[in-house]
Parts: C-alpha cells; sequence; structure tokens
C-alpha cells in the first residue's frame, strides 16, 4: 500500500517507516507538523494514512480533525489515527464521516507489530480497527439495548466493534467459529438489525450500535 | 572622695523618693496582671460575646437600611479555626471594633433620642394649653423656659416654647433619625479596608491550603511515577538485559524475556495514561473545557443536560472545574439512583460557576463521602467556594464558584 505518515516525533515516525516498508509497503509522505497533513493527503491519495492526532503547532487534535477534513474531501480515504490515548468523542468523530476505512488506535498497539500492521492491511481494504479500550468505553456508555445482551454476546459485540472476523473472535474466545455466528446472530436479534451476510453490514451494524 | 560619697548619697535619697511612684506602679501591676489573664480567658469566648453583638448590628443595618432606602451589606466572614485562633481573629479585625463604636455610640444617644422624641409630641399641647389654666395649679408645677406667674409671662412664654417644641419635631428629630442611620451605614457597613482585611485573611488561609494541596499532589504524582513507572521501567531494562545475555545461547529464552519486557512496556504506558489523566486530562487541551466536559457526559450512563460556555478559563481553573463535574458525575452514577442530571458551567464575572444537578435520591452528605470533600479541598485551593443542597428525596445539585482572576 501506498502510505502517508503524520508523526511529530522522529524516532517514532523513523520506527513506523521501518516497519512499515519491511512488511512491503510504500511510505509516499512523511510529515511532522498539523497543517502539512491535509495538503500531503490531497497530494498523494494514498491507500492509508497513519495519523498521530496530537502534532505540533498547536498540539491539539489537528490529526484528527486533518482526518475528518481528508476523508470528506476523498470519501472512504482510510485513516489510522494513532493517539497517547483514546476518547470515546474522537471515535465517534471519526466514524461519524462513514464506517469504512477507519481505524482508531492507542500507540502502545505498534508494539504488537504483527497485530499493527494487520489492522492498517484492514482498514486499507475499507474495514475498522478500533483500539480495545474504545471499546471499553463505548460498553460502559449508556446504550440502552446493550442491557439486554449476556456478558458472552457483548464479548463478541466488543471483539466485532474492534473489526475482528469470526474466526479471530473464535480463538481469542476459544470457543467453536459456530457459537460465534449464533451470539452474533443473537446480538443483532436483540439490538434490532436484521443479519445479512455482508462483512460491510457487519461493520455498520456495530457502528449503529456505537453511535446509539 | 567627698565628691563621690555626696553623688551616691544624692542618688540614694533620689531612689529613695521614688518608692513614691515605685509602690504604686508595682501595685498597679496586680489590676494589669488580672486584666491580661482575664484577656487570655476571655478571648476563646469572644466569638460567643460577638454573636449577639453581631445579631443586634444585623438588626440596625436592615432598621437603618429601611430608613435610608439601601440596603446596608453585611461585613461578616465565617470564621476558622477553633475558639481561641477565632478570638485572635476577632479582636484584630476592624470590624469587630466598628461593631463596637456603633454599639457605644447607638448606646449613648439611641436611648435618649428616642425619650426626647417621643416627649416632644404630649409636650406641645402642654405647653401651647398653659395660658389657660397655669393660674389653677400650685405654683411651681408649670413652667415655659421659667415658673408662670404673671398673665404677661402666660401669654407669651408658652408660644415661645411651644414654637421651639414645633421646629425641633418638625425639622430637627427627622434629621436626627438620618443622622443616626447614616453613623450606623458609616460604621456598619464594610469599609473598603475592613473588606480587605478579611479579604487578605482569607487568601492567606486559601493560599495556605493551596499550597498544602500542591504539595499533597506533587507527592502522590511522584508516588506514582517513582513506584509505579520508574520500577516498572527499571523491570522491563533487566528482562532485556537478562535477553541479551541469553540471545546466543538460548534464543527462545531470549524471545520470551523480549515479549516479557514488551507486555511490561504495556503496563507502563497504562499507567502513564493514568498519571497525565490526573495531572491534566488531555482531552482538556485538546478541546478546551466545554469539549472535554461534554465528551465526559457523553460516556454517563443516564442522559446528561448539558450548558456551557465556549470560552476559556485558566488552566487551573479548567483543570478543577473538570475535576469537580467528573466527581460528580461519578457520585451520581453510583449513589444516586438518579435518571436524570444536568451540568451548566457559565462564566459569570469574574467566576466560573459549575452547576450539577440530579434527580436522585438526594442526602449527599460531603462529611462522609470523599468524593464531595475532594471536590471541596480542590475548589478551596483555588479559592472558590462550593454549595451543597441535597434534602432527602429531592436530588441533588452542587454548585461550585471557581475565582478566573479576571
Amino acid at each position: 500500500m501506498r502510505i502517508v505518515i503524520a508523526e511529530d516525533n522522529v524516532l517514532l515516525r523513523e520506527g513506523l517507516v521501518l516497519l512499515l516498508t519491511s512488511d512491503g509497503h510504500d511510505v509516499v509522505a512523511v510529515v511532522g507538523s498539523g497543517p502539512d497533513v491535509l495538503p500531503a493527503l490531497l497530494e498523494h491519495r494514498p491507500d492509508a494514512a497513519v495519523l498521530d492526532v496530537r502534532l505540533p503547532p498547536g498540539f491539539r487534535d489537528e490529526g484528527l480533525r486533518a482526518a475528518i477534513l481528508a476523508r470528506e474531501a476523498l470519501p472512504g480515504l482510510p485513516v489510522l489515527v494513532l493517539s497517547q490515548y483514546v476518547e470515546e468523542t474522537y471515535a465517534a468523530e471519526l466514524l461519524a464521516g462513514g464506517a469504512q476505512g477507519v481505524g482508531y488506535l492507542l500507540k502502545d498497539r505498534v508494539s504488537r507489530v504483527e497485530e499493527f500492521l494487520d489492522a492498517l492491511r484492514r482498514v486499507g481494504a475499507g474495514g475498522t480497527a478500533l483500539d480495545p479500550e474504545v471499546v471499553s468505553q463505548l460498553m460502559t456508555a449508556r446504550h440502552d439495548p446493550l442491557q439486554a445482551l449476556t456478558p458472552r454476546e457483548r464479548e463478541v459485540l466488543g471483539l466485532m466493534a474492534q473489526g475482528l472476523d469470526n474466526t479471530t473472535i473464535a480463538t481469542t474466545l476459544v470457543i467453536a467459529e459456530r457459537s460465534v455466528s449464533k451470539h452474533i446472530g443473537a446480538v443483532f436479534a436483540k439490538l434490532g438489525l436484521p443479519p445479512t451476510d455482508s462483512g460491510h453490514r457487519r461493520v455498520l451494524a456495530v457502528l449503529a450500535y456505537l453511535n446509539s | 572622695m567627698n565628691k563621690a560619697l555626696r553623688r551616691s548619697a544624692d542618688a540614694t535619697s533620689h531612689l529613695l523618693a521614688g518608692l513614691r511612684t515605685s509602690v504604686p506602679a508595682m501595685l498597679g501591676l496586680v489590676p494589669l496582671a488580672g486584666v491580661l489573664v482575664l484577656l487570655v480567658i476571655a478571648l476563646p469566648w469572644l466569638p460567643a460575646a460577638v454573636k449577639p453583638l453581631r445579631a443586634l448590628a444585623n438588626a440596625e443595618r436592615r432598621r437603618a437600611g429601611r430608613l435610608l432606602g439601601r440596603e446596608i451589606p453585611v461585613p461578616y466572614r465565617p470564621l476558622p479555626g477553633d475558639g481561641l485562633e477565632r478570638g485572635g481573629m476577632l479582636v484584630r479585625s476592624p470590624v469587630v471594633w466598628r461593631d463596637v463604636a456603633w454599639m457605644v455610640a447607638h448606646g449613648l444617644t439611641g436611648l435618649l433620642a428616642a425619650v426626647l422624641a417621643v416627649s416632644l409630641w404630649p409636650a406641645i399641647p402642654y405647653t401651647l394649653s398653659l395660658p389657660l389654666w397655669w393660674w389653677a395649679v400650685p405654683e411651681g408645677s408649670q413652667s415655659a423656659f421659667v415658673t408662670l406667674d404673671s398673665w404677661p409671662k402666660a401669654l407669651t412664654l408658652p408660644f415661645v416654647q411651644g414654637a421651639l417644641y414645633v421646629f425641633i419635631l418638625l425639622w430637627l428629630v427627622p434629621r436626627f433619625a438620618r443622622w443616626q442611620a447614616r453613623l450606623a451605614e458609616a460604621l456598619l457597613r464594610p469599609t473598603s479596608r475592613t473588606s480587605l482585611v478579611e479579604r487578605v485573611e482569607q487568601l492567606a488561609e486559601t493560599r495556605a491550603e493551596a499550597l498544602e494541596a500542591h504539595g499533597a499532589e506533587l507527592r502522590r504524582i511522584e508516588r506514582d511515577l517513582h513506584d509505579g513507572t520508574q520500577a516498572q521501567l527499571v523491570a522491563v531494562a533487566l528482562r532485556l538485559g537478562l535477553a541479551d545475555r541469553r540471545f546466543d545461547t538460548d534464543p527462545e529464552a531470549a524471545r520470551a524475556l523480549f515479549l516479557d519486557a514488551r507486555n511490561g512496556v504495556e503496563e507502563v504506558l497504562t499507567q502513564l495514561r493514568t498519571v497525565i489523566r490526573g495531572i491534566y486530562p488531555p482531552i482538556l487541551s485538546d478541546r478546551g473545557l466545554a469539549g472535554a466536559l461534554r465528551a465526559l457526559a457523553a460516556g454517563q450512563p443516564i442522559p446528561i443536560e448539558t450548558d456551557f460556555d465556549e470560552g476559556r478559563a485558566p488552566a487551573a481553573v479548567e483543570a478543577a472545574a473538570y475535576f469537580v463535574v467528573a466527581e460528580a458525575l461519578t457520585n451520581i452514577a453510583k449513589h444516586s439512583g438518579a435518571t436524570h442530571a444536568s451540568v451548566t458551567v457559565r462564566r459569570q464575572g469574574p467566576h466560573l460557576r459549575i452547576i450539577v444537578r440530579d434527580d436522585g435520591e438526594g442526602g449527599a452528605d460531603p462529611g462522609r463521602g470523599s468524593g464531595l470533600a475532594g471536590i471541596r479541598r480542590r475548589v478551596a485551593a483555588l479559592d472558590g467556594t462550593t454549595r451543597i443542597d441535597s434534602p432527602d428525596g429531592e436530588g441533588t445539585t452542587l454548585e461550585v464558584d471557581l475565582p478566573c482572576g479576571s
């Protein structure tokens, strides 16, 4: 994939470049400050962008704003937003412009190289990757239909919200894949979402619940 | 030699004659010591003695205020500390001495003025009717300036005296009433000096509290970083060192140690996030107070109605406001049983006013829950005020005013 990186910390920036090129990606631009992000994205139109939320000169949420603006200009542009801390509100803002190709992870997750690269691939392919911590924040917040779910169903829904597929969910929870489908069916029913076999529908269903 | 003896003799006789003053002076020490001892004994009782004085002064403030058509503000502030400390503060407080001065002035003039004003009313018909009956009563029982003993006097002097009384009643009495009220106002209202003195004392107090709170905060952060983050990083470095030693001989074991080290680093990062959040919630610098509070409200298990000003306040004030609302919402979620709550944050003049309301069970006790006590401490550290209104069964209202320094 052709990738644009926005990160102000030199060490982390170089680490990301090294990591992504070694995985066979092509880093087409690296920027280190907020105002440069949007022009770089519009110029290179990458297959995916890896953006830090907090960038100079303001050190606020420049990266997040750039991501939202870029996705307004280039709908569906895959962005993976990284941050030292995660906020449910930021996730909601990112997802408001459509769920496809959105990732929002804690920076810590880059240390799990395989999982990180996997999340990036998923985002690049139009999927989602939400940090478990965001998902748990969303789970504790007010979402009344969730009260009807069993603990296991909540667990499955949480993993779905992170963007995992049935096989991975089954391995993570050490249960049969068939049970996973059964749980997901129950979740869809309880949340009032008609089950379909499309992967995107599945993501949208999760987001419908996240944004409820 | 002779001269020297002479000088000593003179000096001795001088000192001897000094007994005339030194003995009474010594005797004077006894009542002085008595007075001092009494003062020290009386000091703790001073607050109790000041209480009725203040009630009296307050009554006069209302009475004088009604006559003047303007309210006379009350200059008292709540006193901190125990009896002795309060007594000391009261003795130094100019407000107390002004109250006392008013009491002396009013005590000396008030009764006399009232008696004179009241007696003028019957005195006027009495005086004016003297010409009709002065001759019928025994001599000496009536007078207008002097005892009446002839018709010429009886037909002139009572009218002169009556005119004087009427003049006093019409002109002087209303003015005296105003003077009395003005005197009360002048002595009993907060002067710029008295309010300044009280304010300085209050500020010194809150500053001491702020320093204490700040110190405690620094110690807590230091402990978190020292016992948590730092220790954990040492453990990570140790694992990496071990992995380095084993790398050639036992790559599998080295790999396990690397993974251990990575887990350790992840834990450190999680801890650091908590520490940072405790120092200054990052979302505050990203989004400002209103944005941060909206995010906070959105994460609550019950619906929260929000009403925020968008303006910015000093960082310390915003951090305290965020802490207050976060703590209040946590309390609501945990204890109140409320189904609905509202958070209002408004700039009111030099203050930031925070109001958090819920429709829960009420009966919140700031003495018990450490949450409310924490809010109080944090607010007091910024020289702010906290009010909690939580009647049983009628929900809880928390009102906090934080000065913004401008």
